[in-house]
């Protein structure tokens, strides 16, 4: 699995199946990611991009099929792990820590954090404290980049819905990942904020994090992917580039349901 | 008095461990434990049969802590992974279990009998007078503690309220809690002297209900129409009630240094008292340490959203086997306090009930706040002693339907409290309106 420029793929799924009592929600899906690239992932409602994504995580145990991160194989991995490998995703509805500070929602994202092990707290209290206050200027930096820093020290619960959106991809950063999986970040986001969410995920990705997108919102999809994949019933429809894709008469098919 | 005092001290030390044992798990973790008593049963039963049989006491502790804490590694190993109100289940059914088997065990508990004549803490020491004014410095200290926590409180609760508005608020509220008191306390003269007259006791329980109804209905509608359109009211009623703490807990100090300095008219309870008090205080300035930790931040990220715990590279499992056991062993710990302190353990001093009064205690206080706990306990303590042996000179009841009646108060205490502060009394009112 290389591809003309002679790059391993930085996810690459190959042949995945899931199915829900007789609902093949997954049906011998593939998929690859390039390190560096934004990576779309469209289809009808139902195709099961979210189901692929859950796969992806290892929220979802597979049927069948292959995963390889980063080169290593992530099947046998808990969910906990994939973050701890590099990998993170967020949720189709947002999902903050409401009764947690904004700041705090950022701070837990961290990994490798000392002071997450209770003894800790008492045995190495100067590697927790120190690592704590470095941690607090990534993420007030990340906040202020996106625009959060002034609610830093409110409830994420008092955020509303656009802002919620920001800041768990927000808090997805913190987690320093090489590859972060957003499920529709532009679903249910007034214009203005969308372009916002466009241009920061441009700028991350100019800054070397790879992107894979779920999204409906084709202007999103178009202006920012440099492939997409496409999904329809749980089946590969096609692949390619957003212009080849706008173009095939077969997604266009599954898309106004012929 | 004094001797009950010291009871009544090491009884509140002993709930507020053990709540604090369930906070960590439910107000911290959000794990439905209705089982609690089970890790306080083992921590009692290990403790004073490892004593009886020759193991140092602080051994003994530490294994029957330790104990508890291997129960709630078992529960957890085997039932964390269902949804919480199954947990629920299992922990109310693993410490009727335990009851029962307690019961029947007699090789090991010894059964309804009761284990009696184990080892005490501290009861043989006579300590010389440097000592005792040192234990007393240290209740000082404690005691000291406490009040600046109230200080720091009252302090976030008075930011930004203008002076003028605090003094008469203060003032208002002083009078309305004060009167409330000796209104009730009259109420309760009165119907004491009514009992022992040869007024019908239908006559006497109608009109005590009507009273305390009439009452609570005008303070009711006194503090909800006028009180609390005083400017500053929130900022009144905590001055009140830092006011009350400070009366009450002094009150309550001077027994107790009192109790110390007389070492030698009690050793047994008053040594007792000076180790649960020191307990507790390190107990809970180690719970704070760690649930503002990193360690404490994953714990609230698990009560409020698992997914995203596990999304963000948390092993969530372990974190909530940690929460039970650590909660466990905490629960264990006052175990053994609740086994001296009674002296004598029997299989029925571990009901189900008991788990429940530690819910009472962490609801009454706040779900996720320490010092909630802290307060809930006193507060509960207070009312069931007050209770038992006030109310029998007053209600019309015989001695088990007075039992029962207490009880009901209290559900309708918590009633009250869900509707008017849900959040508990130390509770945070913004976290409730949150949305997911």
């Amino acid at each position: 699995m290389v591809d003309s420029h002679g790059r391993q793929p930085l996810l690459a799924a190959n042949a995945l199946s899931k199915s829900f009592g007789g609902i093949r929600a997954v049906d011998n899906a593939s998929l690859e990611v390039l390190p560096g690239s934004i990576t779309g992932l469209i289809g009808p409602n139902g195709a099961g991009k979210t189901t692929l994504f859950n796969l992806l995580c290892r929220f979802v145990q597979p049927d069948s099929g292959q995963i390889i991160f980063d080169g290593v194989s992530i099947q046998h991995l808990q969910p906990h792990d994939i973050a701890q490998q590099g990998m993170v995703r967020t949720f189709q509805v947002a999902r903050v820590l409401s009764k947690l500070s904004v700041m705090e929602n950022m701070l837990l994202a961290a990994q490798h954090q000392a002071g997450e092990r209770f003894w800790n707290v008492w045995l190495r209290s100067s590697t927790v404290r120190q690592q704590e206050r470095e941690q607090r200027e990534q993420a007030s930096a990340i906040l202020e980049s996106v625009g959060l820093a002034h609610m830093a020290q409110d409830y994420a619960g008092a955020l509303s819905g656009g802002q919620r959106k920001l800041l768990e991809i927000a808090r997805a950063l913190m987690v320093r990942p090489k590859l972060v999986l957003l499920d529709e970040p532009a679903a249910g986001v007034n214009p203005t904020l969308i372009n916002q969410i466009c241009d920061h995920i441009l700028r991350w990705n100019q800054e070397g994090l790879t992107f894979l997108i779920i999204e409906h919102n084709m202007d999103v999809v178009m202006s920012l992917c440099d492939r997409v994949w496409v999904l329809a019933e749980g089946r590969n429809l096609a692949s390619g580039t957003p212009t080849e894709i706008q173009q095939n008469a077969q997604v266009l098919e599954a898309y106004l349901g012929q | 008095m004094e001797g009950y005092i010291v009871s009544l001290i090491i009884f509140t030390a002993t709930f507020a461990l053990f709540g604090l044992g369930l906070n960590l798990q439910w107000g911290y973790t959000g794990l439905i434990n209705f089982g609690h008593v089970a890790f306080m049963a083992v921590g009692a039963y290990t403790t004073t049969l490892l004593s009886l049989s020759g193991v140092p006491l602080i051994l003994a502790t530490v294994l029957g802590a330790g104990l508890a804490a291997a129960l709630g590694l078992l529960i957890g190993l085997s039932t964390l992974r269902l949804r919480e109100d199954y947990l629920a289940i299992v922990t109310i059914g693993v410490s009727e279990m335990l009851r029962l088997v307690a019961v029947n065990e007699e090789w090991l508990t010894r059964g309804t009998f009761g284990i009696q004549r184990f080892p005490l803490p501290l009861a043989t020491l006579n300590p010389r007078l440097p000592v005792r004014v040192g234990m007393v410095m240290v209740l000082t200290l404690v005691v000291g503690l406490g009040f600046w926590q109230v200080w720091v409180w009252l302090q976030q609760r008075l930011k930004g309220v203008p002076r003028q508005a605090i003094t008469t608020s203060s003032l208002a509220m002083l009078g309305y809690l004060g009167s409330l008191g000796l209104l009730l306390y009259g109420v309760g003269v009165g119907a004491s002297q009514l009992k022992i007259s040869d007024l019908p006791d239908w006559a006497l329980g109608l009109g005590l209900l009507i009273t305390v109804i009439g009452i609570g209905w005008v303070y009711l509608w006194l503090g909800d129409r006028v009180l609390s359109q005083l400017p500053g009211a929130t900022a009144g009623l905590a001055v009140a009630s830092g006011a009350f703490c400070l009366v009450f807990g002094v009150w309550i100090y001077r027994f107790a240094a009192s109790a110390l300095y007389h070492y030698s008219r009690n050793p047994s309870k008053t040594g007792l008292m000076f180790l649960s008090v020191l307990l507790v205080a390190i107990v809970f300035w180690a719970l704070q340490r760690l649930v503002r930790s990193p360690w404490g931040r994953v714990l609230k990220a698990i009560r409020e959203d698992e997914e995203v715990a596990k999304a963000l590279g948390k092993p969530v499992f372990w974190y909530k086997l940690q929460s039970l056991m650590l909660g466990g062993f905490i629960a264990g710990l006052a175990g053994a306090l609740y086994a001296w302190q009674l002296t004598t353990v029997y299989p029925d001093n571990f009901r189900p009930q008991i788990t429940f009064n530690a819910w009472t205690i962490v609801v009454l206080g706040g779900a996720g706040n320490n010092v909630g706990t802290l307060l809930g306990a006193a507060l509960f303590l207070t009312y069931e002693n007050l209770t038992r042996f006030v109310l029998q000179d007053i209600i019309p009841l015989s001695d088990s339907q007075l039992g029962a009646f207490r009880i009901m108060v209290i559900g309708l205490l918590l009633m009250v409290l869900m509707v008017w502060r849900p959040q508990g009394i130390l509770g945070k009112k913004e976290e409730l309106t949150l949305g997911r």
